[in-house]
């Protein structure tokens, strides 16, 4: 909100990406190699040429939304680690009405796919969120279940009722498809979606009153009630936001990058946003560069490794150092704050 | 020296930027009851965990049995023979009272525990000082009186002949009171040195040796049983220095806007905290709300707000039957609040002073449109706010958290009073501000009434309740002890209703 505040923090998240990026590098001299040679071939790996670019940012979709929809219940006080959970049954919920309502008209079957992906996401957002609010169950420990629950349900619909009869668990091709711009990658229009989607949530936050009731509730809720905010109702509902969100990805990937439902396709999808989020501290204007930090690193890995002796397990070392500078970089805040104290103190004394 | 068992002096404890302990003093003798007494807030509680080794000191000395403690901890604190009693117990639900009591330090038979032995030590303890427990049932079906003895052989189990007690008696009914008495006056025959800590006067008359008084922080003196009353204490738990009047209107009272018919309410440890308080408030007038804190108002004023539940009884509000309903309700049906702990309730501190202004109207025009929020109406209504109370700094999209404590209530003074609702109530509205909040806050308060608000005023300011009031009711352990106009209360009248509206005996 605050201009400073904002600039201060991009400049914080460069530093601690140069940081880690050099940090990186001494392991890659450690192990022998050149770590420029590394650097340049894991750039190259995921912007040199049509298929890696695309691939970039097909990566990039789902980790955009999957890490906004963490930051937005985090808005509100939620941990919402269900975003895995949430994708497949979006994906799952998207695949079956794209396979099977076919009677609909093409443009009205894609919004009912979206729709539906979209409420599925909302209501498995929804489950956690009311037995936090009115049972005081932790939403951790039911989204962390969830997600397995989840998981075993797109899988017994991939492999039973649902299946292709292929020899991987997969469903029937959907009869709509996100158009894929960058052939042979499968970068597509769900790309456009999601920053969409992006940018209207960052308006939400910051320019209605629902945003404004969220960002209530997330840092006092106490004070939201006794101004009449019902934070039960807040909480709740920015959970199913971001439910819906997760929903909308799953869609995406199916619609876009698959064409099908392909059993275990976002593991891993709900960690990395998370991931995104909470190094920025569910700055949401901030978690979108977080996350396509993320896709890049992960897409450019696999070049890294194939054209350099360097191991793409590197990039989750670097993944790792950054955390641990964002997380040390706080100490340093508290660091300078002791130490403003401490003048002031002086000052006074 | 040795006369005492413990002494602490000069003590200083703050927690962040907040002064819980200003100037300390505590003694205790060998073989007596030593009350330390004062309102919530006081600081009597924190005395007794620095005593304990909960907290470190910030400065000042602690000494036990003639020796001087650097470093305390509850470690070291039980092994000098310091037990207590907590406020909240500790004790292990699903384990039996016997398991309890022996937990972590039970006598061992080779590599079994010695269940034998232990029983027969803490049989002795029950019999020696009379506290019935049934050791082989579990805490969880076990009363809250009986809890407490376990907590209390627990104590001497360790070896414990300083015992402090941290308002044994508010969980407890009367009966199990005086029970609890029985066992402490035993347990001083045989020499143990027992601290009460209680706001409870008539308690304390019955049950201290001497009596120790803080009040916001400062030692206030000691005093034996024998030299005092609880008039006298009330007046040293409570006496401020009057230092402003307001130049106060007798206007005429209109209809009755606030009526509070025979209403129970819990608190959040006692049940019927609150039994069956009846009071109106008519448009233009300020009702003031007296008693020592702690006797149910913040209970009263949260169940007619709607953040508490009411257990029986009716709240009606302009002609309304608002009962149990939700806060925004509530205030639909016309309050304005200001609550007791702005940081907790009053005002979002991570959020910016225009924001918090609004957020009680945020919904309704100019302040929003549909969905949108309407920054410049907004900023444009702050601006006119922080001039007409004063608040600095003037930068309105400033956080709250960067005020002080008389700016950041004045910005919850300004939402509240500004919408110029039928019914505004007002607790502690100049707790922790500087004179120059008070003066603007209290004219403000004034200025309601003159418009025709009905006002609702706790404080604890006895001083504040009677240069604003028209009306005080006085309040007692959840029970209304007496009406009087403010034109006849004095100190002495109100101090006399305030402990129960009996003289001492």
């Amino acid at each position: 909100m605050n201009n400073n505040s904002a600039k201060a923090g991009f400049i914080r998240i460069l530093v601690t990406m140069l940081l880690s990026l050099g940090i990186g590098a001494l392991f890659i001299v450690g192990i022998g190699e050149n770590p420029i040679d590394a650097y340049v071939a894991l750039f190259k790996g995921a912007f040199n040429g049509k298929l890696r670019l695309g691939t970039t940012l097909a990566g990039f979709t789902p980790l955009l939304l999957s890490s906004v929809a963490f930051a937005v219940a985090a808005k509100a006080g939620a941990f919402n680690v269900g975003l895995e959970g949430q994708i497949f049954l979006g994906g799952i919920a998207a695949a079956y009405i794209g396979i099977n309502w076919t009677f609909l008209p093409k443009p009205i079957l894609f919004v009912a796919c979206f729709a539906g992906a979209a409420v599925v996401g909302a209501i498995w957002g929804f489950i956690p969120a009311a037995l936090k609010a009115y049972y005081n169950v932790s939403e951790v420990c039911t989204t962390i279940l969830m997600n397995t629950v989840a998981l075993y349900i797109t899988s017994y619909l991939v492999s039973g009722p649902m299946s292709a009869g292929t020899a991987n668990a997969q469903s029937h091709p959907v009869t709509v498809t996100l158009h894929q711009f960058m052939k042979p990658s499968s970068a597509n229009l769900g790309i456009v979606i999601a920053i969409i989607l992006v940018l209207l949530v960052i308006f939400m936050l910051y320019k209605t009153t629902w945003g404004y009731k969220i960002r209530t509730v997330g840092t006092n809720p106490d004070h939201a009630d006794f101004v009449g905010i019902n934070s039960k109702k807040v909480f709740i509902g920015s959970m199913m936001l971001s439910g819906a969100l997760c929903g909308i990805a799953g869609c995406i990937e199916v619609l876009g990058v698959h064409g099908y439902f392909l059993n275990n396709f976002a593991t891993g999808l709900g960690s990395n946003g998370m991931l995104a989020a909470l190094i920025v501290k569910n700055n949401v204007v901030a978690t979108p560069f977080m996350a396509f930090f993320l896709a890049v690193l992960k897409a450019g890995a696999m070049g890294m490794q194939q054209s350099t002796g360097v191991p793409k397990a590197l990039v989750d070392t670097i993944t790792a150092v950054f955390i641990i500078i964002a997380t040390m970089e706080t100490l340093i805040q508290f660091k300078e704050k002791a130490k403003k104290k401490a003048e002031t103190e002086k000052k006074e004394g | 020296m040795s006369e005492y068992v413990v002494s602490m002096s000069n003590i200083v404890k703050t927690f962040g930027t907040v002064q819980a302990v200003r100037h300390g003093e505590f003694n205790l003798k060998k073989g007596e009851i030593h009350s330390l007494i004062g309102e919530n807030g006081a600081g009597k509680s924190t005395m007794m965990k620095l005593l304990y080794g909960m907290y470190p000191i910030n400065s000042g000395e602690i000494i036990v049995k003639g020796k001087k403690m650097d470093r305390l901890d509850p470690k070291t604190a039980i092994e000098h023979g310091i037990g207590m009693v907590h406020q909240e117990f500790m004790l292990v639900e699903e384990l039996t009272v016997l398991e309890n009591i022996i937990l972590g330090f039970e006598p061992t038979k080779g590599l079994t525990i010695d269940f034998d032995s232990a029983r027969k030590e803490v049989q002795k303890y029950i019999d020696q000082y009379d506290m019935e427990v049934q050791l082989d049932k579990k805490i969880s079906q076990i009363s809250v009186g009986e809890a407490q003895r376990v907590e209390i052989i627990k104590t001497l189990m360790r070896g414990a002949d300083v015992i402090i007690l941290d308002e044994p008696t508010a969980v407890l009914t009367p009966q199990e009171a005086r029970r609890l008495f029985e066992i402490l006056k035993n347990l001083r025959e045989d020499g143990k040195s027992l601290v009460f800590i209680s706001h409870k006067l008539d308690e304390v008359m019955e049950i201290s040796n001497r009596i120790s008084v803080m009040r916001q922080g400062q030692y206030m003196g000691t005093v034996n049983k024998e030299e005092t009353s609880p008039l006298d204490l009330t007046k040293r738990m409570i006496g401020r220095e009057v230092f402003l009047n307001i130049d106060k209107s007798y206007g005429k009272a209109g209809k009755t806007v606030l009526e509070v018919k025979d209403v129970w309410v819990s608190s959040n440890k006692e049940t019927s905290k609150i039994r069956g308080m009846s009071l109106h408030v008519n448009e233009g007038e300020i009702v003031g709300i007296a008693g020592i804190d702690g006797n149910g108002q913040s209970e009263l004023i949260e169940a007619i707000t709607g953040i508490r539940k009411v257990e029986k009884g009716s709240v009606i509000l302009n002609g309304k039957d608002i009962t149990n309903f939700n806060p925004k309700k509530v205030r639909d049906a016309g309050l304005a609040h200001i609550p007791e702990d702005r940081n907790k309730r009053g005002l979002n501190r991570t959020m910016s002073i225009v924001d918090n202004l609004v957020a009680v109207q945020l919904d309704e025009a100019p302040f929003s449109k549909g969905m949108m929020v309407q920054k410049a109406d907004q900023d444009k209504y702050a601006e006119e706010k922080v001039k007409q109370f004063d608040i600095r700094p003037t930068d309105y999209n400033l956080p709250t958290s960067a005020l002080s404590g008389g700016n950041a209530q004045k910005v919850v003074v300004a939402r509240e009073v500004s919408m110029g609702k039928p019914l505004l109530i007002a607790s502690q509205p100049t707790r922790g501000v500087d004179v120059g909040a008070i003066e603007i806050i209290r004219n403000t308060l004034e200025k309601a009434k003159k418009e025709g608000a009905g006002v609702l005023l706790v404080s604890a300011e006895l001083e504040e309740i009677i240069s604003l009031s028209d009306r005080i009711v006085v309040i007692h352990e959840g029970k209304i002890t007496g009406e009087l106009m403010a034109s006849e209360a004095n100190e002495n009248n109100l101090g006399l209703l305030m402990m129960g509206g009996k003289e001492s005996k």
